[in-house]
């Protein structure tokens, strides 16, 4: 099997040359299709002259870049039954909102497929998809989703944040025989960091520790996680920043360490709040790490509503670093109500 | 001419030009990020939505997706309402909580639009449907691109349109074009074969807005005396990109300044039977800058929304 040579690179470190999110994507994918000639793309307007915000373009191998109608729930089908059929098929969706048209194909088939064959079948399958608002896109162009995913039992949830991550956490998704879901934000695209050239994977289910502190531990995903490192810089904050890469499977451990040093738990998701990934975390730590606890755990998390157009109410709408960063301060500044004998 | 009378042909060329004008005046403003919401422009498709909305009256509904300026405003949404929703304020038709995709206007059988392709010409059918079963006379008009017809949610409501037999009339604005695909690329059959064996599957000039006129005169009649189901697919030409402001560029999606302008072709047919003047055809242009005049000087006098206001309506 070409990937069990693949090294897994436990060791965060970022080196190598300095290449964007975006470009970082795109050699994992290239490299994956060099690599192994199961893998393939599909996806609407996957093979057009854009190449979903240039993460496909230039392939080695553009004759398996497939482009599709918009006909999202019957090509999640498409691809899954080729999954099962002994390829690795690599789904893209410009925008996550399109997930939703595929639920009953991600949620009743590539969820449980491997369940209900007990495993006789592998699913390695891995959906890619684009988040992020921008330009009063909109309520139907806007969303994030990933708590949506992260509810359903068969799926690996990854929402990489740095170059590093983003190519690492991608190479690992399609070695996987289970179904991943990759949630890209776009406006991390541009950022850049050390990626090494050469094939790695970054392992499902291990966080990252971004930043350590010791007054207060964020728990953030994918932008958030940029937007909170910034705004503890600008602010001079000294909390432990946390990256979980993987939503699911969910690094407790480094979660549960962390706020037995720190004492409060922040946790940073640009999603809705209701069942979503903010409350999953501070769950599991209000289970299993209560005892560490100095202070209530808080979520700070989109509000309860879909987004907004206008350009005002898209800006109150989303937390920012300055917004993070206050946040932070309101909770290291309240004295401690849970006092431990 | 042979089929509109010259009030019939004025009405028509008002509402082209209202279109075409209306959008041609945010080609300037938009790089001046007055507008913060992404814009799928009509210009040059203007024929298909005039000729579909002559027959509707208001409490007959329609239900469009992403590209909307024009079905809007041929539908009757007041210009003002739609160029505050442009400009984000809360006098816009969603009180710029929509954006340019999700446009709203109850009074004139706007219940709302979609910005997913597909989804909404389901809706169509169940506004169908509640005529049918609370005995209202009125019609339903589901609206779409080619694209759409990708979609299984598009044969299903076809299906079952015809099972159920219901009022709905399914208009494919077919601009051969699904973004930078062409027809070709991403729907294998013609529309009006597959869907024929369904309900009567009529084919109309979406270039030249008589034949669209004409041809949904002929779907409509049947759908509001038969009660049922009926099908036109307008072929018309897209002169900008998919969004934005910029014509559009691709290689095999070329327009002809003329035969495709379905504006010049209505002009040149009034003008040569005598139903206008060129001294009137000023007149009207003059006419509807003046309101876009005045429609851009509402929205940009009208309040922005306060961000205490976020969470409403949820
Ligand atoms: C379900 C879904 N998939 C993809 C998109 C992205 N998208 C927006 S418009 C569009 C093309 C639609 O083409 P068509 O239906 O022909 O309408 P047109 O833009 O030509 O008016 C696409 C693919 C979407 N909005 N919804
Ligand atoms: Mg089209």
């Amino acid at each position: 099997m070409p990937w069990s040579r693949i090294e897994q690179s436990h060791s965060a470190a970022d080196s190598g040359r300095i290449i964007s999110y975006k470009d970082a994507i795109r050699e994992a994918i290239d490299q994956a299709m060099i690599h192994d000639p199961r893998v393939f793309v599909i996806g609407l307007d996957a093979d057009d002259k854009f190449g979903a915000f240039g993460t496909l373009l230039d392939m080695t191998h553009p004759e398996r870049i497939i482009g599709t109608p918009i006909s999202e729930n019957a090509m999640t089908g498409v691809a899954l039954g080729a999954a099962v059929s002994g390829m690795r098929p690599l789904y893209v969706h410009l925008r996550v909102d399109f997930m939703l048209l595929t639920m009953d194909q991600i949620v009743n088939y590539v969820a449980k497929w491997r369940y209900m064959t007990q495993g006789q079948v592998k699913v390695p399958i891995v959906i890619r998809a684009v988040i992020g608002r921008g330009w009063g896109c909109g309520a139907q162009h806007s969303q994030t989703l990933s708590s949506f995913f992260t509810h359903i039992p068969g799926l690996k949830v990854v929402m990489p944040s740095t170059p590093y991550d983003a190519k690492g956490l991608l190479l690992a998704a399609i070695k996987d025989d289970y179904p991943v879901i990759s949630i890209e934000h776009r406006w991390l695209y541009k950022n850049t960091g050390g990626v090494p050239q050469e094939l790695y994977t970054v392992p499902l289910g291990k966080g990252r520790i971004l930043k350590s502190g010791n007054s207060l531990t964020v728990v953030a995903t994918s932008a958030a996680v940029i937007d909170t490192l910034n705004g503890c810089e600008k602010h001079n904050l000294d909390v432990e920043v946390i990256d979980p890469r993987t939503l699911k499977p969910l690094d407790e451990g480094m979660i549960l360490e962390s706020v037995a040093k720190t004492g409060r738990l922040l946790v940073v998701d640009y999603d809705y709040p209701s069942c979503g990934f903010a409350a999953e975390v501070c769950a599991m730590v209000a289970e299993k790490g209560f005892a560490s606890l100095k202070a209530p755990v808080q979520r700070y998390t989109f509000p309860e509503s879909s987004m907004p157009a206008s350009g005002i109410l898209e800006r109150a709408y989303y937390p920012n670093p300055d917004k993070i960063a206050a946040r932070i301060k309101e909770m290291l500044a309240e004295q401690p109500v849970l006092s431990r004998a | 001419m042979d089929k509109l009378t010259k009030t019939t042909g004025i009405a028509l060329l008002k509402k082209l030009r209202e279109i075409r004008q209306f959008e041609e005046r945010i080609i300037p403003l938009y790089p001046t990020d007055v507008m913060v919401t992404p814009v799928h422009l009509h210009i040059g498709q203007e024929a298909v939505p005039v000729g579909v909305c002559a027959h509707l009256t208001a409490a007959d509904t329609i239900f469009f997706g992403h590209r909307t300026h024009g079905p809007a405003l041929a539908k009757g949404m007041d210009m003002n309402k739609l160029m505050a929703e442009l400009y984000g304020r809360t006098t816009g038709c969603s009180r710029s909580y929509g954006g340019s995709m999700h446009v709203v206007d109850p009074a004139n059988g706007m219940l709302g639009s979609s910005a997913i392709v597909g989804g909404s010409i389901a809706l169509g059918v169940g506004s169908a449907l509640a005529a049918k079963l609370s005995g209202q006379d009125r019609i339903a008009v589901s609206y779409f691109g080619d694209g759409a017809m990708d979609s299984g949610v598009f044969w299903e409501s076809i299906n079952f349109a015809a099972l159920k037999q219901v009022p709905v009339l399914f208009v494919c604005e077919n601009n051969l074009l699904s973004n930078t695909m062409t027809q070709a690329e991403h729907l294998f059959a013609k529309p009006t074969a597959v869907v024929q064996n369904f309900m009567p599957a009529f084919s109309a000039d979406g270039t030249d807005v008589q034949s669209v006129y004409s041809v949904v005169g002929e779907a409509i009649a049947h759908i509001r005396t038969k009660r049922q189901p009926a099908f036109v697919e307008c072929r018309t030409k897209r002169w900008m990109k998919h969004q934005g402001v910029d014509r559009d560029d691709l290689t095999y999606n070329k327009v002809d300044p003329k035969q495709d302008d379905p504006i010049w072709k209505l002009e040149q047919g009034l003008l040569e039977n005598s139903m206008i003047t060129e001294a009137e055809i000023k007149q009207i242009t003059k006419d509807i800058e003046l309101r876009i005049d005045a429609a851009i000087e509402f929205a940009q006098n009208s309040p922005f929304p306060n961000a205490e206001d976020l969470v409403r309506e949820v």
